[in-house]
């Protein structure tokens, strides 16, 4: 029932960034500020005009406080271990390869999202790279960059629904994969059509193979993250919180993008 | 003489004119100024304990205001809260952005720092950096106000997200549901917390 593939990717997103559903309320409205009010009598408590006072909402916080606990142990006594221990046995151009394999892998899944977008550049600019790494770069393992794309961020249909307007409705906290949201767990599902690894049309691997794919995938990221959820947890008086606003913040700057 | 006169008015105009572009230095100029004094004052192995912690502590209170950054986190709850409560805030603010700056330049002070573009507009300007580690880059933005002839840093958004956006949705929460006094004792804990860790590092 559960998509186990897709819970450990997310998982990995979760833990970096959290995803989470947000929701969008205007400004207070009617405070606009002359630009020639010097630093000390700007009235500093209201954001810019160009930024909105980001609200989730989160109707089912306290079950996603109940899996993001769970997530947090899982974390920590189990995923964060085993990735210690592959890190010590494994240098590190080995993992970062790997690292490039899985990112090469993914690209028919950003194509597709740039193309459902209408970014032709971002399209274009993924295939040459495609191409060129999945030969030239040994099946992805190293990463040529022959075209430096505008920016690095791949597309995901989360995005791709974002972008023709979706709201991300409520804030999810999903088991193993991590923070999402309501719009950006179907997108996930839809992803998961055109993933290679995951997909029912090509390759067609066996449930335990997708697996395994996925959960060798986080390892590996984790082997090469340098504490990110360490650091949350130590710095934040609710990281909860952090990841729930810091998810919601990442997911909307870059369906701005 | 007449010329020795206008040459003197000249070169006063030319002062004039010529100082307010000059006297300020531009924001990258300061915010690079501050963060290699950083990672500089980390390198020094002799440096270590409170000493260090003090020396860092004085490079980051130059360059930040903290006085905004408190503002901005706390939005309508800093207008209703007395000048008692807001002083609190600050203080507890500031120690605790200190201690997470401190530990996140600290993570990364083996790796390099580069510098991108700024962006001026008035009296703002943001400035954008890149943290280089192996295969990964972390784009950090310095947005900052200029004072005077100094440019002092009151928000950091770091790939993309807002620190001070993301502490304003959290501590407007704690607020909400456990008034000041709730939220400056989870402040006070979590600056105990992140000391003694620091303590643990500098002392292994």
């Amino acid at each position: 029932m559960l998509n186990i593939h897709k819970l450990v990717l997310s998982l990995t997103l979760v833990l970096l960034f959290g995803v989470c559903g947000e929701t969008w309320a205007a400004n207070d409205a009617g405070e606009t500020k002359p630009d020639s009010l010097s630093a000390t009598e700007q009235d500093w408590t209201q954001l810019d005009e160009d930024e909105e006072e980001l609200v989730v909402w989160d109707p089912i916080e306290p079950f996603n406080r109940g899996v993001f606990w769970f997530n947090d142990k899982l974390y920590f006594y189990a995923l964060k271990p085993v990735a210690r221990g592959y890190r010590a046995v494994l240098p590190e151009p080995v993992r970062e390869s790997t690292s490039n394999f899985f990112q090469n892998l993914a690209t028919p899944v950003r194509v597709v999202n740039a193309l459902l977008q209408f970014k032709g550049r971002k399209a274009a600019d993924e295939s040459i790279n495609f191409v060129f790494n999945s030969t030239f770069g040994l099946a992805g393992l190293f990463d040529l960059k022959v075209v430096q794309p505008e920016s690095a961020d791949g597309e995901d249909f989360g995005q791709t629904l974002g972008h023709y307007g979706t709201s991300p409705g409520f804030y999810l906290v999903l088991p193993i994969l991590g923070p999402s949201n309501a719009r950006d767990a179907v997108g996930s599902v839809a992803d998961s059509l055109t993933h290679p690894v995951s997909s029912p049309y090509y390759l067609q691997m066996k449930q335990l193979e997708i697996i395994g794919a996925r959960v060798y995938q986080t390892v590996n990221h984790l082997s090469l993250d340098r504490d990110t959820y360490e650091s949350i947890k130590k710095e934040a008086l609710d990281p909860y919180l952090f990841v729930r606003n810091a998810y919601m913040q990442s997911r909307a700057a870059r369906i701005d993008k | 003489m007449r010329y020795i006169k206008l040459l003197i008015l000249i070169s006063c105009g030319l002062s004039l004119w010529v100082s307010p572009a000059d006297s300020a230095e531009s924001p990258k100029a300061q915010v690079k100024a501050t963060v290699d004094q950083v990672i500089d004052v980390l390198r020094d192995k002799q440096l270590q304990g409170e000493p260090l912690r003090q020396t860092l502590s004085s490079l980051i209170r130059a360059r930040f205001d903290f006085t905004i950054m408190s503002q901005r986190t706390l939005g309508k709850y800093w207008r209703t809260a007395t000048t008692a409560e807001q002083q609190r805030f600050v203080s507890l603010f500031s120690e605790l952005l200190e201690a997470s700056y401190i530990g996140r330049i600290e993570a990364y002070s083996d790796e390099s720092v580069s510098y991108g573009d700024e962006r001026i507009e008035e009296n703002r300007a943001d400035v954008a950096t890149t943290v280089h580690s192996g295969n990964t880059h972390i784009p950090i933005d310095y947005r900052l106000v200029l004072q005077g002839d100094d440019w002092f840093v009151y928000d950091v958004v770091i790939e993309e997200v807002s620190l001070i956006r993301n502490y304003r949705s959290s501590y407007g929460e704690i607020v909400r549901k456990e008034g000041f006094s709730g939220l400056f004792k989870r402040m006070e804990e979590k600056i105990a917390e992140l000391r003694q860790s620091a303590g643990e590092t500098t002392s292994q």
